[in-house]
């Protein structure tokens, strides 16, 4: 197991320096840089902008900053982001937490749906309740997620003026959020994050599910399925711990992939919604070219998936004893 | 337990089943399969209007009148029957007026009695079909006598221009992207999979890194990085062309992977070497014998890809990084959705109604990517 870890480790060492070099390059491309709109401003002195452009290093050639900012970045420190003139950490870190908060609930339903109708439309394949699911699933994989994130906010608001009912419609918090316990503040953000986390878990089980479906089906099928049946094993021993543990393997592998997920946030889901989470703070970014706040924050995910990567090798030699690790 | 296998009794001399080519079987296959045809005739379907979007729009791309601004003006009901007699008359909408609500500061748009007719084939906005056939023939609209007169059959949009013209308009645009970007992004994996086979060692080494590193960073903000790499305000079809290409930068990895793995597979395998051995080329061993193994993976994929990419697409674009002004796609046209609050979608529902035509879409191709994906399975044949 360690051996395995160290080598992984190095082995990520050249993918990470690719991928910053790659990053920090496409940014420093983008036209004019933070100071542009501030040049247009007739309030700030040249002195000012000469003072401000050798602060961030902006005045030095491209290579040269990038240098200085891996330098830092060696020592934990990912630089100053210039539209906050803070660092970079402490900007995007409760934006990643609210994303956080968002994407775990959302993978929970993820996974509460996916399953039990992947498994019951292979136990009970070509079943009245199989097919009629499946064209449903068939339907909702064409939706683009805002997409249907649209549609079910039109559905709120026409339940919101039929019924009065105060059903959250964006953002995390209530306005009198302050003023609430502990358990009433807990209470406010999961009301905020119930429809999205569960529109966007739908959208993405129609996948999932047929994924499930597949691979349970092709299990279900092989000699030692049936002799388990031949033993006598009951009927739930055999799909839940004979089929199922073996046919989510492929899924299991992809799991590593779930960590970088979780912090680039839910995507469209969150402009939508205006959640204050990572997606729409990284879109002002880009147009606002940010540098050192892009950079930082996608280093940051990169690493995630590289360990993600491996935990999920981890995983399936937990799960599959034919797979040795190392 | 050994007792001799049915001998395969000879067929009836059915010419066909003699020597078929794997596209022949497929082809039969794919017959077989109604919902896959469903799926490519109604796919044909939306790409003729797409093409014909000027003739059958009854406006131009965008034309509105600064006199009279019909924003989010509502859908107007074709009406088939005289108000007065009930009588059948030649079809009509009702001119809407327009009037402030001052309980609530809303502008509101009532029908008066005033009746457009719809004439079918009049002149209007000047157009060319296809950038090559000109003409100012429109399917249906209101004529140029009344100029105040619209028939807005999904409604007015943000500066009010007619939401139906602009969907068929946005189809050409939405129908093209995410099938070129696709097919582009097909020829730079397979050369880029084909060099890493076929060279090895330190360009081998390049392009998976380089493979790896793009599917390292996050897609969403990889396109949106690379997308503010060029101004904001380029030229409109400039853009478009930018997205194209970025989405076929992103799109390559996979495919190059699996192009690498197949290729150096195939290259040990006796077909290659006997081509060798008789003194083919580099080239016509590549091309002729090695590439052709990969047929049948590039059709299934690509077909599967599409829905992704133009979902892709549709999403770029109500993220305002697609398709800009003057030109739209499905996705901008749904970013309207957006403007004035969520609160104020109730009020124009119709705004929604260009989504429904990426669902349709995507079904559409998801139908024929299975349909296709069964035909040249082996395991599938019926």
């Amino acid at each position: 197991m360690f051996p395995f870890l160290i080598r992984r480790f190095f082995q990520a060492i050249p993918t990470l320096l690719l991928a910053s070099v790659l990053i920090f390059f496409v940014i420093s491309l983008a036209p004019g840089d933070f100071l542009t709109p501030a040049r247009l401003n007739p309030g700030i002195s040249e002195q000012q902008l000469a003072n401000l452009s050798a602060n961030f290093g902006l005045d030095r050639p491209v290579y040269v900053q990038y240098f200085y900012w891996m330098k830092n970045l060696l020592q934990g420190d990912f630089g100053l982001s210039f539209q906050y003139t803070q660092p970079v950490l402490p900007v995007i870190w409760p934006r990643i937490v609210n994303s956080v908060y968002l994407v775990l609930l959302n993978l929970v339903f993820f996974y509460a749906i996916a399953i039990p109708i992947g498994v019951y439309g292979a136990v009970r394949q070509n079943s009245l309740g199989d097919k009629s699911i499946n064209v449903v699933l068939y339907f909702l994989l064409g939706f683009p997620s805002f997409f249907l994130f649209l549609i079910v906010i039109y559905l709120i608001l026409q339940v919101r003026n039929a019924t009065g009912w105060d059903i959250p419609l964006g953002g995390m918090t209530s306005g009198n959020y302050d003023q609430l316990s502990a358990l009433g503040k807990f209470w406010d953000v999961l009301s905020h994050l119930l429809i999205p986390a569960a529109v966007l878990a739908i959208t993405d089980a129609a996948g999932l599910t047929r994924v499930i479906r597949g691979l349970m089906l092709e299990v279900m099928r092989s000699d030692y399925i049936r002799t388990a049946r031949a033993k006598g094993v009951s009927e739930r021993t055999a799909i839940w711990k004979h089929t199922f543990r073996n046919a989510i393997l492929p899924i299991i592998a992809g799991i590593g992939g779930l960590l970088p997920a979780a912090i680039s946030g839910a995507g469209f889901v969150e402009v939508v919604y205006a959640y204050p989470g990572i997606t729409p703070m990284l879109l002002t970014a880009i147009t606002a070219s940010d540098l050192y706040l892009i950079a930082g924050f996608t280093v940051i995910s990169t690493i995630l998936l590289i360990i993600g990567n491996a935990l999920s090798d981890i995983l399936l030699a937990v799960v599959d004893p034919r797979i040795k690790v190392g | 337990m050994t007792a001799a296998a049915p001998t395969p009794t000879p067929q009836k001399t059915d010419r066909r089943s003699l020597g078929q080519s794997q596209f022949s079987v497929a082809w039969g296959q794919f017959r077989k399969n109604r919902l896959a045809q469903t799926g490519g005739v109604l796919l044909i379907l939306v790409y003729v209007l797409a093409i014909f979007a000027p003739f059958i729009a009854p406006d131009g791309l965008s034309s509105y009148s600064t006199s009279n601004i019909t924003r989010f003006h509502p859908p107007t009901p074709i009406e088939f029957r005289d108000p007065a007699t009930g009588a059948f008359t030649r079809p009509f909408v009702f001119k809407y007026g327009q009037e402030l609500n001052m309980d609530t500061f809303v502008n509101e748009y009532k029908p008066t009695a005033e009746q457009c007719p719809i004439y079918f084939g009049v002149r209007g906005a000047e157009y060319k079909i296809l950038g090559l056939i000109p003409g100012n023939l429109h399917l249906f609209g209101t004529g140029q006598e009344k100029p105040d007169c619209n028939v807005f059959l999904f409604g007015g949009e943000a500066l009010g221009r007619d939401l139906f013209t602009r969907t068929l308009y946005a189809s050409q645009i939405s129908l093209t992207i995410g099938v070129v970007a696709v097919l582009l992004s097909t020829v730079i994996g397979l050369f880029m999979g084909a060099l890493a086979a076929f060279f090895g060692g330190f360009v081998d080494t390049v392009i998976m890194r380089l493979v790896e590193v793009i599917s390292a960073i996050p897609y969403l903000f990889l396109l949106l990085l690379l997308r503010s790499v060029f101004p904001q305000d380029i030229n409109p079809i400039f853009a478009l062309y930018v997205i194209l290409g970025i989405l076929a930068f992103i799109g390559w990895g996979g495919l190059a992977r699996v192009t690498r793995g197949q290729l150096l597979s195939v290259r040990e395998q006796d077909f290659v070497s006997a081509a060798r051995a008789l003194g083919a080329s580099d080239n016509r061993v590549m091309w002729r014998h090695m590439l052709p193994t990969m047929t049948t993976y590039i059709i299934v994929t690509l077909s599967l890809s599409i829905p992704g990419f133009i979902l892709l697409e549709s999403g770029l674009s109500f993220l305002g990084v697609g398709a800009v002004e003057p030109y739209v796609s499905w996705g901008s046209l749904l970013a309207q959705a957006q403007e004035g609050g969520l609160s104020s979608l109730n009020s124009r529902p119709w705004v929604l109604i260009p989504g429904f035509f990426i669902v349709f879409t995507v079904g559409c191709f998801q139908l024929l990517g299975d349909g296709l994906r069964d035909a040249f399975d082996p395991r599938k044949r019926q």
